[in-house]
């Protein structure tokens, strides 16, 4: 226990003496709150500019136009003669999509026919498409609504049942959890725990690969902390540190940004606990294998993205090929985004992120295991040199 | 020993060198070859379905009439949804949900089909999660789909009922339809959308870290800048051997991949495959050069690395694949509009799914060629000046006094 005391102690120190390490888990925590979330702030989508192609040029293709525009989705920019020319400002990115009315629309309308139009929306860019194409359907549909009521009076259907007879089944949609439909509500919850993922593990990367690791070198006890008290004393660390930062992103940012937060503090902080510890492991075994810091940055720093898609967060996991799936929970993060934003976000008791606070108390044990093993096996001295051990070393040390 | 006379000076020594030296470090050249293809692999995998389709959602029926069946059939067959549990009450299926088993829960009430036939207009609910913002609208375009198709049924036998032909109420039913047409990307596959764009931000991260570390091991060794530049026999000849076999590396990853997305997944390449080329080696040089830049700047190279991690990793998000640089704010919208990632995408979505006309095309080409030749001038700038202070130090110039006190 003692044992455990003095290393952790000294983890905890040289968190904050060594200046890489400091710049990444301070610093970089620090940059990466106020950075990452600058793209998504304004959350939705407005007025995305589109043209009008109108070979009608009545007054009721002029009120179509006029609906389309006063969407908060859809601005009409332009007004073109003809398709060709439409097509072109959409290849220079000036609009994203082009409604085409054509000539006898109004006609067509007036004879009781059905009087179609055509968009033409930009696909190449998602969100874009959806809101083009979200925005002109509704209007054509409400539109189309008051015409099919008027027609229905027409031919003597009692008004009451005919104001009813264009929609007869009201379907009304209900969004939980994210109700304006807010990218920045979307993408923050699981991005704040990938950046936390993240950060954590290179800062540990970067703990167990530069001088001063082995807590042998700072204390002059006899004997010297055990693997194991080193492992456990160095992971107590982490956890002190994050019990700071990990505070601060999942509770205090999602406040400042405005984010809605269902679940409450306390199951965020449980499940924190084998969230921090099975990074803090998986770190330790990454600097056990690489043992240079520069290659721990290197090789981290690439591979944060493809996390973010395995989580079933931006794309479902049902159609996630199973196996890569299950090697996929191997990462603290899979478990770890889809657990915290449906406590948080979706307010689930913590019963129902049982299977993803066991999987990460499992993380922590398997990994910690390992780093034991390791830690173990390179106290060894006639394993010291081995080959093995060696071979990683010479192969990205720093000079010729 | 060799003569001095016989190791000519020049590009191609340098050039050899750093081959040399790239192979003694496997390590490096796994970061740069087998991680990138590696993880290119792993999303290839995750989004091998190409379309998300038969996305679990509940059903709460409270009618049990023909009606309510024959929505559920028609929620059912829509390529985005599948019902996949039936539940008994409200607090059931938020349950279902919470627990992630579904994405949505679709409630028909009591009295459906007497209350529709009545001209009651009664309400069907469709509770959808949108934390997932994704594929929360994609249930919801298969249960608004499914649901007017159900209801268009009851519509047309009002009308008929009213002595209307069937082809004429037909028409009646939507008097304005809308014939969406989705351009450049009829099939609305998300694997164009994403994989295409995340390759380039991942490799965008491997460029930049990796050229900061290439260089910045010669600029904290004592005299290496000076050596490299006499091997080279002149400032731009040692710059280009130094930098040219990473290029070469980064343009067969590149390459690879794309012959992989093209030849493989085929996707589409509708633009000119030449254009295509330019663009990725522009991006590539650039990306090579400010990687090189941030390791004369910042020393020891771990912060090189750092700052590097810094600016490219959470890039992705300011590029506009995602959301859209349309509907940023002036700060995200600007950054974005310095990262060479943002023009290589955009001439990679020109050239790839849209086919832009060669004279539109040319605006990020040129951005990214400003962006190479401007930072290669930093570049070649940075490296004079700290020649001509290592110069002074040399010649015993004393040093001014504010390097005196440092």
């Amino acid at each position: 226990m003692k044992n455990v005391l003095t290393v952790f102690r000294n983890e905890f120190r040289r968190i904050f003496a060594l200046r890489p390490v400091f710049s990444v888990l301070v610093v970089g925590s620090a940059f990466y709150a106020v950075f990452y979330p600058q793209p998504y702030l304004n959350e939705a989508l407005r007025n995305v500019p589109i043209a009008i192609v109108d070979g009608d040029g009545t007054s009721a293709s002029r009120e179509l136009a006029r609906r389309v525009d006063a969407t908060s989705d859809i601005a009409v920019t332009m007004v073109l003669p003809d398709i060709v020319s439409a097509e072109r400002e959409v290849f220079a990115r000036k609009i994203f999509g082009i409604l085409a009315i054509p000539k006898n629309f109004e006609r067509d309308l007036l004879h009781g026919r059905a009087s179609p139009i055509a968009l033409y929306a930009d696909a190449s860019y998602f969100l874009l498409y959806q809101r083009v194409a979200g925005g002109v359907a509704a209007v054509a549909q409400t539109l189309g609504a008051e015409i099919e009521t008027a027609r229905l009076i027409g031919i003597g259907v009692d008004p009451a049942l005919a104001s009813a007879a264009p929609d007869p089944m009201q379907l009304t949609a209900v969004p939980l959890f994210n109700p304006e439909g807010g990218y920045a509500t979307y993408v923050l919850p699981g991005a704040f725990i990938l950046i936390l993922h993240q950060i954590l593990l290179i800062a540990v990367g970067l703990l167990g690969t530069l001088p001063g690791a082995d807590p042998s070198e700072h204390t002059t006890d006899d004997p010297p902390p055990g693997p194991f008290a080193t492992i456990v004393g160095k992971m107590l660390a982490y956890l002190l540190v994050e019990a700071i930062i990990l505070p601060i992103y999942l509770i205090a940012l999602p406040y400042l940004y405005g984010l809605p937060r269902l679940g409450g503090v306390i199951p965020i902080l449980v499940l924190a606990v084998p969230f921090v510890l099975s990074i803090s492991g998986l770190g330790l075994v990454v600097a056990a294998i690489f043992k240079s810091p520069l290659s721990v940055q290197l090789v981290l720093a690439a591979i944060g993205l493809p996390f973010f898609y395995l989580a079933g967060f931006a794309w479902p996991t049902e159609v996630i090929p199973p196996a890569v799936h299950l090697a996929s929970l191997l990462v603290p993060s899979t478990s770890a985004i889809d657990g915290f934003t449906r406590l948080a976000q979706l307010g689930a008791p913590l019963a129902d992120v049982r299977g993803e606070f066991l999987m990460l108390w499992g993380l922590t044990i398997f990994y910690g295991g390992i780093a034991w093993i390791l830690e173990v096996r390179r106290r060894q001295p006639d394993r010291r040199n081995a080959r093995g051990a060696g071979l990683l070393e010479v192969s990205f040390r720093s000079d010729v | 020993m060799l003569a001095r006379s016989r190791i000519r000076p020049g590009f191609s020594l340098v050039f050899w060198r750093e081959v040399d030296w790239l192979r003694r470090r496997p390590l490096l050249l796994a970061f740069i070859t087998i991680v990138p293809m590696g993880l290119m692999a792993l999303l290839t995998l995750i989004f091998s379905a190409g379309l998300a389709t038969r996305l679990p959602i509940a059903v709460l029926d409270l009618d049990s009439s023909d009606l309510s069946r024959s929505i559920i059939r028609m929620v059912d067959a829509t390529p985005d949804t599948a019902v996949s549990v039936r539940v008994g009450e409200l607090a059931e299926g938020r349950g279902m949900i919470l627990s992630g088993k579904v994405h949505g829960l679709l409630m028909l009430p009591r009295n459906l089909e007497r209350d529709v036939f009545a001209g009651r207009r009664p309400e069907v609910v469709f509770f959808y999660n949108t934390q997932t913002l994704t594929i929360g609208n994609l249930t919801l375009r298969g249960v608004s789909a499914a649901v007017p198709t159900a209801a268009a049924g009851i519509r047309l036998s009002l009308r008929t009922a009213q002595g209307e032909p069937v082809d004429e109420a037909q028409a009646d039913l939507s008097p304005i339809p809308v014939q969406i047409h989705a351009l450049f990307n009829p099939t609305l596959n998300y694997v164009f959308f994403l994989l295409a764009a995340i390759l380039p931000s991942v490799l965008q991260i491997v460029m930049v870290t990796a050229s900061a570390y290439s260089v910045g091991i010669d600029v904290e060794t004592r005299h290496r800048l000076r050596i490299l530049r006499r091997l080279g026999g002149g400032l731009w000849p040692a710059i280009a051997g130094k930098v040219l076999p990473y290029t070469i590396v980064f343009l067969m990853v590149l390459d690879l991949s794309d012959s992989v997305l093209f030849g493989i997944l085929e996707l589409p390449l509708q633009g000119r495959g030449w254009l295509l080329d330019i663009a990725g080696l522009f991006f590539i040089l650039s990306c090579q050069f400010l990687g090189v830049l941030l390791a004369l700047l910042l020393k020891p190279t771990a912060s090189a690395i750092s700052i590097g991690t810094l600016l490219t990793s959470p890039a992705f998000g300011f590029m506009g694949i995602g959301f859209p640089r349309l509907g940023m704010n002036a700060f995200a919208y600007g950054f974005g509009a310095i990262l060479p990632g943002t023009w290589y995408l955009t001439a990679r979505i020109d050239q790839t799914i849209r086919g832009t006309p060669l004279d539109l095309s040319w605006k990020p080409i040129l951005v990214l060629l400003a962006f190479v030749v401007g930072l290669a001038g930093l570049v070649a700038l940075r490296l004079e000046v700290m020649r001509a202070r290592a110069a002074r130090e040399a010649a015993g110039t004393p040093p001014t006094l504010k390097e005196a006190l440092s």
